[in-house]
C-alpha cells in the first residue's frame, strides 16, 4: 500500500463530478442499510446480537496475546506452519521464498486486503512469479490496475464498457460485452484452467479460532474453497487481529459479518481449515502456512486507546453510512482500506504526516460507530488524532511559523472563551467587519478566512446586538394566562 | 422550577432570537429562568481542531459559571454533548476538575428533552396551519439518542400535519470546521438535505441544532428562495395563540 | 486447551432452536431455494436414487465424480453407464493430478452432506479421505445426498459436534448454501462465479 492520501481533496472533487460514482453511491447508500436491517431482522434482539458481537470483539483485544498463543500452538498441533513477519517486507519475503523453493511459476489469490495494504502483488511479479487475482472484483482491478472503490465490492462502479475492453486486451473475453454475466463468465474460464493446474494458493483469513487452531475464510464465488482444495502448497495470510476465541464466537461473529457486510445471512462458502490435508486425503493442500502479520499493528496494541482499531472485522458497513463516503467514493481516501476504517487505519499504518486529510474530513456524525457490528468509536479515535496532530505540530523543536500562528489564534479564541468580557469584545470588533460585507441582510462571500463556507451557502448578517446584550431588555414577566414567572440575572 | 440558560456562541452571536424563543417557552411553563453573562461557548470548535489544552482551558471556565446550578437548559444538542460527554475525557486528569465536569454531565439537558422528559410538556399552546418537517442532528439523536421529545413537542402544536423527511438522520454536512474546510463534500451532503426538504412539500424545516440551522439555511437562502428552516423553540414560540 | 472468554452480555437468542422437524425441513427448503438451490425430499433410498436419475436427466448431465458408490444408502453406481454417462468415483483416482483432472471436467459432483441447517438452507460437509474437497465445488452443478436425521437448526448444533475433539478435527470443515455467486459488476447478481451454477439437495426422509 502506498498512501496517496494527500491527493485526497483533488480525487474528491472528481468524483463529486463523475457521474457513475455518484449513481453508484446513491446506490450503496440508500440500498445497503435497507439490505443489512433486513438480514439483522432475523435475530429477535438486534441489540443484544449487537451488544454481543461487540462484547467478543473487545474480549478479543483484551486477550489478544494470549489468543494468538493459542491459535499458534493449535494451527502448529494440526500440522500447519505458522511463520510471524513483523512487516510488509517481511511477508513478501517469506511468501516469495515458498514460492521459489518450490519452482511455483504463478499463484492464485483470494480475495485479501493485507495482502494489497502490502503490495504483494507487485513483489510477487516483480521476482518472476506472476499472481491472478481470482475474486472477481479483485480481477477486474488487478487487470484495470484500479485502487479498491469500496472494501467490499472494490470494482463494483467501474463501467462493464471498460471492463470489457481491459478483458478484450487480457483475452479473458474473445468479444466485447457489456453484459456483467458475459464478462463473469469469461473470467470463469479463463481462470478455470489456472486453477486446475495450480501448485500453490495464497488466501487471506477471516478469523483464526484460537482454541482449535483453524483458519475461516467466508466467501460467495468459490474461488477460495478452489484455492484452499486445488494446490499442494497453501499460503494463508492473517493480520494479527483476526482472532476469535473459540467456534461458538467464530459463529457469532460470522452472523454479523455477513450481514453487515452484504446482508446475507450466510455467504455461499465458509470454509474451516484446521491444518493442511490428513495423510490419504486426495486433495487439499499436503503444506499450509499460516503468516501471522504485524505490519504496525502491535504498535497500535500497544496504545491503549488506539487498540480498538484492532477490532474491525472488515464489514464495510461503516462506509455504506458514511455520509462523507457515500458522496467521494473509495478513491480519495488513497489507501487499501477507504471510508471510516480507512480514516482510523491508515493514519496509524502511514503515519499522522501525510494523512491529515483522512482524519480531518469527518463531521463526526456518529453513523459508523452507530452500526460498527465490533463496537469500534471512530469519531472518537479521529478527534484523538486530531490532538495528537496539534500536539506534535507544537513539540519543542517541531514548531513551524504556521503551526506557532495556528497555535497563537486557538489561544486568543480559548481566551475569549474564558472571558466574558473579552468575548463581547471580540465580537463587537468583527461585527462590523463582516456586516461590511452583507447585502440584503446576508454575507455572500469574505475576502479572506473562512471563505469555504460561503462555496455553496449564505450567512446571515450578524445581529445587531448578541443574546448577552438583549437579555437585559427581556420581559419579565412573558404574557401567558396566569403564570408567574421571573427572568434573573447572576 | 429554576434554570440555568446555556446559549451557545452560534446562538449568542449569529441568532440570539433562538435564545429569547427558548427564555419565553420556559418562562410560559412556569420556569424561573436564570442567565450567567460570563457564560461564552463550551469549547467544542477548540476539542474538534485537536486544541485541547485550549479546549480545557474553556471547559474549566464553563464549569466555574455553571458548576453550582441545579439545572442546566440549552438549545444546542451538540453543545449540550461537548459538555457531558467531551469534558470528563478532557479533564480525566485532573480528577478534582473531572469530578465537577461529571456532576455537570448529570444536570444538563437539551431544551425539548427538558421540555418533554422534565417537565412532561407537550403542548406548549401553538397552533401552525401547515405542513411541517424535521431533520435529526447529529448530536441530537446519536449523541444524546433524542428523537421522540421534538417529535412530541411538534404533535402538540394545534393544525400542524408532520410529513417525514427523506434520509431525515443523515447529517447535513456542517460538521463545524468541516462545512468551511471540505466546502465541496459539505456541499453534496446540504445539498440533498434542501433537496429531500423540498421534495418533502413541508412549509417549513425544523430542527434542533443551532449548527445545522447555519448550514441549511445559509444553503436555503443562496439556492432555494423561500424555503424555510428553523429552530424549532423559534417556531414554537413564535406560534404560540396569543391571549 | 479451553480459552475462557470474560464477562459477556447474554448470547443473542436463536429462534430457530425452537422448531420441529417439520418445520426445519419446510425452512431448510425454503432458504435454499431462495439461494436458487433446490430442496428434493425423498421418502426412502430407492425413491432418491429416482430424483436422482430425473435431475440427470433434466439438466443432461453426461458426466459426474461421485464421492462413494454407496451414498446414504443410495445405489449411485446403479447409474451411469447404461445410460450413456461417464460416472466415476473418488477411490478411482489414484493421484491427486487425475482427481482434479475428472473434478474439473464433469459436469456434476455427487457428494453426501454430514449435516443440514435448517437456519439458511446450508449443507455442512467433513472433507477427508472419503470426501474429496473438489467434489463440490469444481463441477458445474453439486448434487447433495444427505438423511433428515442429519438436519439441525442452526449452525452451533455442528460446529459443536464437527470441532468437540481437537484432536480430531477434519482438516477441512465447509457450510455450503446454495450455488456460487458474485456481484461485484455494477451490483449485478448472478450464479455460478467459480463454483456451481446449480445445487441440489435430495434429503432422504426415512
Amino acid at each position: 500500500m502506498h498512501p496517496h492520501a494527500n491527493k485526497f481533496m483533488e480525487t474528491a472533487r472528481k468524483e463529486l463530478k463523475n457521474e457513475q460514482s455518484q449513481m453508484f453511491l446513491l446506490m450503496v447508500s440508500l440500498g445497503a442499510p435497507i439490505l443489512r436491517q433486513i438480514g439483522m431482522s432475523t435475530f429477535a434482539d438486534i441489540a443484544a446480537a449487537e451488544a454481543y458481537s461487540r462484547a467478543i470483539r473487545a474480549d478479543v483485544i483484551t486477550r489478544l496475546p494470549e489468543l494468538l498463543e493459542a491459535f499458534e500452538k493449535n494451527a502448529v498441533s494440526n500440522g500447519a506452519k505458522v511463520l510471524w513477519a513483523k512487516d510488509a517486507a517481511e511477508a513478501n519475503h517469506i511468501i516469495l521464498d515458498i514460492a521459489n523453493q518450490r519452482g511455483v511459476s504463478y499463484v492464485m489469490k483470494g480475495k485479501s486486503m493485507i495482502t494489497e495494504e502490502i503490495g504483494l502483488n507487485d513483489h510477487l511479479i516483480k521476482n518472476g512469479v506472476d499472481v491472478f487475482e481470482t475474486d472477481l472484483g479483485e480481477v477486474i482491478t488487478q487487470n484495470l490496475k484500479l485502487h479498491p472503490f469500496h472494501l467490499v465490492g472494490p470494482a463494483i462502479n467501474v463501467p462493464p464498457s471498460e471492463i470489457s475492453e481491459a478483458f478484450l486486451k487480457k483475452g479473458i473475453i474473445d468479444e466485447a460485452s457489456t453484459d456483467p454475466v458475459k464478462l463473469g463468465g469469461g473470467a470463469r474460464k479463463y481462470l478455470r484452467d489456472k486453477f486446475r493446474n495450480l501448485q500453490m494458493g495464497i488466501v487471506g483469513v477471516n478469523m483464526g479460532v484460537a482454541e482449535t487452531g483453524t483458519i475461516i475464510n467466508v466467501e460467495n464465488e468459490g474461488n477460495i474453497r478452489l484455492i484452499k482444495s486445488s494446490p499442494k502448497t497453501l499460503v494463508a495470510i492473517m493480520s494479527l487481529e483476526k482472532v476469535v476465541p473459540n467456534m461458538a464466537d467464530a459463529v457469532s461473529m460470522i452472523r454479523m459479518l455477513t450481514r453487515n457486510c452484504t446482508g446475507q445471512k450466510i455467504t455461499s462458502y465458509v470454509s474451516m481449515d484446521s491444518g493442511p490435508q490428513k495423510c490419504d486425503e486426495q486433495d487439499g493442500p499436503e503444506e499450509l502456512f499460516i503468516i501471522i502479520l504485524d505490519n504496525g499493528r502491535s504498535e497500535i496494541y500497544s496504545d491503549l486507546k488506539t487498540r480498538e482499531i484492532l477490532k474491525c472485522i472488515r464489514c464495510g458497513a461503516c462506509l455504506n453510512t458514511c455520509p462523507v463516503y457515500t458522496k467521494i467514493g473509495g478513491y480519495p481516501y488513497g489507501a487499501t482500506y477507504c471510508g471510516p476504517i480507512g480514516q482510523t487505519l491508515t493514519p496509524m499504518l502511514a503515519g499522522m504526516e501525510n494523512t491529515s486529510d483522512l482524519y480531518r474530513a469527518c463531521t463526526l456524525c456518529g453513523m459508523c460507530k452507530q452500526i460498527c457490528p465490533a463496537g469500534i468509536d471512530h469519531p472518537s479515535l479521529l478527534l484523538s488524532y486530531r490532538a495528537r496532530q496539534i500536539e506534535l505540530k507544537n513539540q519543542k523543536g517541531k514548531k513551524t511559523m504556521q503551526s506557532r500562528g495556528e497555535n497563537a489564534i486557538a489561544g486568543l479564541i480559548a481566551l475569549g472563551m474564558s472571558h466574558g468580557w473579552l468575548w463581547s469584545l471580540g465580537i463587537n470588533l468583527t461585527r462590523p467587519l463582516m456586516n461590511s460585507m452583507a447585502k440584503d441582510g446576508y454575507i455572500g462571500n469574505i475576502p479572506m478566512g473562512a471563505q469555504g463556507w460561503f462555496v455553496c451557502r449564505d450567512l446571515r448578517a450578524i445581529p445587531k446586538k448578541t443574546f448577552h446584550e438583549t437579555w437585559d431588555d427581556l420581559p419579565s414577566r412573558p404574557e401567558s394566562s396566569g403564570n408567574t414567572s421571573k427572568k434573573e440575572d447572576s | 422550577m429554576k434554570v440555568s440558560l446555556f446559549i451557545p456562541c452560534t446562538v449568542d452571536i449569529m441568532m440570539p432570537e433562538i435564545g429569547v424563543d427558548t427564555n419565553t417557552l420556559l418562562s410560559n411553563l412556569g420556569v424561573q429562568t436564570l442567565y450567567h453573562k460570563e457564560q461564552t461557548c463550551c469549547g467544542q470548535p477548540l476539542f474538534n481542531a485537536g486544541y485541547r489544552d485550549h479546549a480545557k482551558r474553556v471547559a474549566k471556565h464553563f464549569i466555574e459559571v455553571f458548576g453550582e446550578d441545579d439545572c442546566v437548559v440549552s438549545p444546542a444538542g451538540s453543545c449540550v454533548c461537548m459538555v457531558k460527554y467531551h469534558y470528563p475525557e478532557l479533564l480525566e486528569n485532573e480528577p478534582i476538575w473531572q469530578k465537577r465536569a461529571l456532576d455537570l454531565a448529570g444536570r444538563i439537558y437539551e431544551l425539548s428533552q427538558y421540555i418533554v422528559d422534565v417537565l412532561k410538556v407537550t403542548n406548549l399552546g401553538a397552533t401552525f396551519a401547515g405542513k411541517v418537517t424535521y431533520h435529526e442532528s447529529c448530536h441530537i439523536l446519536r449523541g444524546l439518542n433524542i428523537s421522540a421529545q421534538p417529535k412530541k413537542l411538534i404533535a402538540g402544536v394545534e393544525g400542524t400535519q408532520f410529513v417525514e423527511l427523506e434520509s431525515s438522520t443523515a447529517c447535513c454536512g456542517f460538521g463545524g470546521e468541516f462545512a468551511v474546510a471540505y466546502p465541496e463534500i459539505s456541499e453534496a451532503m446540504v445539498r440533498e438535505k434542501a433537496a429531500n426538504f423540498v421534495k418533502s412539500g413541508a412549509d417549513v424545516l425544523l430542527l434542533c441544532e443551532p449548527g445545522c440551522l447555519l448550514n441549511i439555511s445559509g444553503y436555503l437562502h443562496r439556492n432555494h428562495t423561500g424555503k424555510t428552516a428553523l429552530h424549532l423553540a423559534s417556531f414554537l414560540a413564535q406560534n404560540i395563540k396569543k391571549v | 486447551m479451553r480459552v475462557e472468554s470474560i464477562k459477556r452480555p447474554p448470547k443473542p437468542v436463536l429462534s430457530e432452536l425452537s422448531m420441529n422437524r417439520e418445520q426445519m425441513v419446510q425452512r431448510f427448503g425454503q432458504e435454499l431455494g431462495g439461494r436458487t438451490g433446490v430442496l428434493y425430499q425423498a421418502a426412502n433410498p430407492q425413491a432418491a436414487l429416482r430424483v436422482l436419475s430425473d435431475i440427470i436427466k433434466a439438466e443432461g448431465l453426461k458426466s459426474f465424480v461421485a464421492t462413494a458408490q454407496d451414498i446414504c444408502g443410495v445405489d449411485i453406481a446403479s447409474l451411469g453407464e447404461a445410460d450413456g454417462i461417464s460416472v466415476s468415483f473418488a477411490k478411482d483416482f489414484t493421484d491427486r493430478e487425475t482427481l482434479r483432472e475428472a473434478a474439473f471436467k464433469a459436469d456434476a459432483g455427487i457428494t453426501s452432506a454430514d449435516f443440514a441447517v435448517a437456519e439458511t438452507g446450508t449443507l455442512g460437509v467433513i472433507f477427508n479421505h472419503n470426501h474429496p474437497r473438489l467434489l463440490s465445488i469444481a463441477p458445474p452443478v453439486h448434487i447433495a445426498i444427505v438423511d433428515v436425521k442429519d438436519l439441525y437448526p442452526v449452525y452451533e448444533n455442528v460446529v459443536e459436534t464437527v470441532f468437540k475433539n481437537t484432536n480430531e478435527m477434519p482438516s477441512q470443515f465447509s457450510f455450503i448454501t446454495g450455488p456460487s455467486a458474485t456481484s461485484d459488476i455494477q451490483g449485478v447478481e448472478f450464479k455460478g462465479m467459480h463454483g456451481p451454477k446449480k445445487v441440489f439437495v435430495i434429503m432422504i426422509m426415512s
